[in-house]
């Protein structure tokens, strides 16, 4: 499994994995209601980012400079407790002495800390591209009795949410409607054609379809629990699509589906990036079929 | 405010915490299929999966960005003075040699002193310039073309939604095949005192340069400080005070007009989106209109 790092992070790469084609256009115009305003989820803040430009690099392709206070934490860490055995016998070892290594030995585990915390600071940047995990594989299902425009509109969404943000695996569910795309496993019984009703039964049995809430799981604790996952997810999303109530109705809002996304890479959602899917999500709510 | 991770509503499973963190692959299968009694209006049980943990270190980090982005230096700092101080207090000559163990030891741990200290400067050269936002002058509109099919206008309106919540976004205009089908958000307020918001003169603006050289690289163009550019007297329609504009080809036969409030607001990977979007507005908008000419009216 290679793992590309990028030297300059100020570019984000994004993996492309499927170049697929628009599909192809038919002449089909079925009148649908349009959606009236939508309630705003999060309030935009008030100051934008703007990255400065000079970062200090060594200019060696394939090295991430800032991953370089944690090697160095780890090598002076080794070269004092080295010294502290080695370098003379353990008798004569002083107060002064244990004092410095126990100085030494804290400076370093603040510094292996030091990327960690660096990334969850303002301008951060995932410099990790996301790799696909072995043992997937890439599938394109969607269900067949729905509409044109909605398989349209189904194929476009998962191609965005796969091209645009470090998403190996897209799986969509609105109106009954399941499309399922990217990179999966996919078990042994389950043969082509069942492949949806295999994912039904997964959605069913973890109860998927009545989700309220935004699910985001930035690292690898929970996912073990769903075997609906490719093995190497790491980050998960799942983002509901709510039904827009039409103005003037009194209708509760109802729950139309779901969107989830799965990563290979830890924190691979930024704000603005749930952002953007949040709007996606939208574009299957509130639409009849 | 900037949340790391979201919150789920509790539900009344009994899902004990210790079960997350088993580093078994596999639970039995009876958990699986607890039932709640809450009454749902559809068929199928309610969510039982784990619900996220809130992520402390990231919120921590993220609110207390200044703080933390000086914190190397403050801790560096404090070790060199305190490997210094432990020096003198010991009775050891300030000697730099690496000679006794004590020694070695003591310029190891200034090493990683000095390396704190560069990367909490680093961290401070790096910390983004915030830029306000600057509310655009005019007068609000929305103004849509009659006789489009509602699919169209669906679709236009949803990326108008998406594009105003999400980004820096505050006009959105949308032209295709000499006509503006759509001119949305903000508008310049006409000179003739009416207060009624500036049309968008289709035909001028396709004879102008910004939007020949868009349709014929066929590449989105982002002005990201519009004051800079001559171009902006093309676009009269926008507001006077407009920091950023995305133009985006639809196609070969039409261009949307993105003006935003903050310079350089438009991320990268909000160009990225608006690329996509219009390929989906282009096939959207030519798919619907094969069959019906745009009348001259307006």
């Amino acid at each position: 499994m290679s793992n590309l790092l990028c030297s300059n992070p100020l570019i984000q790469f994004k993996m492309k994995i499927i170049p697929a084609q628009f599909p192809a256009k038919k002449s089909t115009m079925k009148p649908a209601s349009i959606s009236s305003r939508l309630q705003n989820s999060q309030t935009p803040s008030n100051q934008q980012l703007n990255l400065s430009v000079l970062r200090f690099t060594l200019g060696i392709p394939g090295l991430d400079e800032s991953y370089l206070p944690r090697w160095i934490g780890y090598g002076f860490a080794s070269l004092l407790i080295l010294n502290h055995f080695v370098g003379s016998d353990s008798a004569t070892t002083t107060p002064a002495q244990l004092r410095t290594e126990a100085i030494g030995l804290s400076l370093a585990a603040f510094s292996v800390l030091i990327p960690y915390l660096g990334k969850f600071l303002k301008g951060a940047s995932a410099t990790d591209q996301a790799t696909i995990p072995e043992g997937t594989e890439q599938i394109f299902v969607m269900s067949q009795n729905i509409l044109d425009t909605k398989k349209e509109d189904l194929a476009w969404a998962t191609y965005v949410l796969l091209r645009n943000t470090n998403t190996i695996a897209v799986l969509i569910s609105v109106q009954g409607a399941l499309c399922a795309r990217g990179y999966w496993n996919i078990p042994e019984e389950a043969s082509r054609k069942n492949l949806l009703e295999w994912f039904e039964r997964q959605i069913e049995r973890i109860g998927l379809k009545n989700l309220k809430d935004t699910l985001y799981f930035p690292q690898n604790s929970d996912s073990v629990l769903w075997e609906l996952l490719p093995k190497g997810t790491r980050s998960l999303l799942v983002q509901p699509v709510l039904q827009v109530p039409k103005p003037g109705a009194n209708q509760m809002e109802g729950i139309e589906g779901f969107v989830l996304l799965a990563s290979s890479m830890g924190y691979a959602y930024s704000d603005r990036d749930k952002a953007w899917i949040g709007a996606l999500a939208n574009k299957f709510g509130g639409k009849s079929l | 405010m900037e949340v790391g991770s979201l919150h789920f509503h509790c539900r009344p499973i009994p899902w004990s915490p210790e079960l997350r963190r088993r580093t078994k692959p596999t639970l039995p299968r009876f958990l699986f299929f607890f039932r709640a009694s809450s009454s749902s209006s559809n068929s199928g049980a309610d969510y039982k999966g784990p619900k996220p943990r809130r992520d402390w270190v990231a919120d921590l980090v993220s609110n207390n960005d200044d703080a933390v982005r000086s914190l190397p230096i403050y801790v560096g700092g404090a070790s060199l003075l305190a490997v210094l101080l432990n020096r003198t207090v010991s009775g050891i000559a300030p000697v730099a040699d690496a000679s006794s163990s004590q020694s070695r030891a003591d310029l190891l741990a200034l090493g990683l002193a000095v390396t704190n200290i560069l990367t909490g400067l680093v961290w401070l050269s790096i910390r983004p310039k915030p830029i306000s936002v600057v509310s655009p002058e005019g007068v609000e509109c929305q103004r849509i073309y009659s006789h489009l099919p509602d699919s169209v206008s669906s679709e236009l309106l949803w990326v108008w939604e998406s594009l105003s919540d999400v980004t820096c976004c505050r006009t959105l205009i949308v032209v295709y095949d000499s006509h503006c089908i759509l001119q949305i958000g903000f508008a310049a307020k006409s000179s003739n005192g009416d207060g009624e918001p500036v049309a968008v003169d289709s035909v001028k603006l396709m004879q102008g340069s910004l939007y020949q050289n868009v349709i014929k690289s066929g590449a989105q163009s982002y002005l990201a400080n519009l004051s800079l550019y001559p171009g902006k007297s093309e676009l009269p329609f926008l507001p006077s005070n407009t920091q950023a504009v995305i133009l985006q080809p639809l196609g070969e036969k039409g261009v949307a007009i993105i003006g935003g409030d903050t310079i350089r607001g438009f991320t990268t990977s909000d160009q990225a989106w608006i690329t996509l979007i219009g390929e989906k507005l282009d096939a959207t908008i030519a798919k619907n209109l094969k069959n019906l000419t745009l009348s001259a009216q307006e």
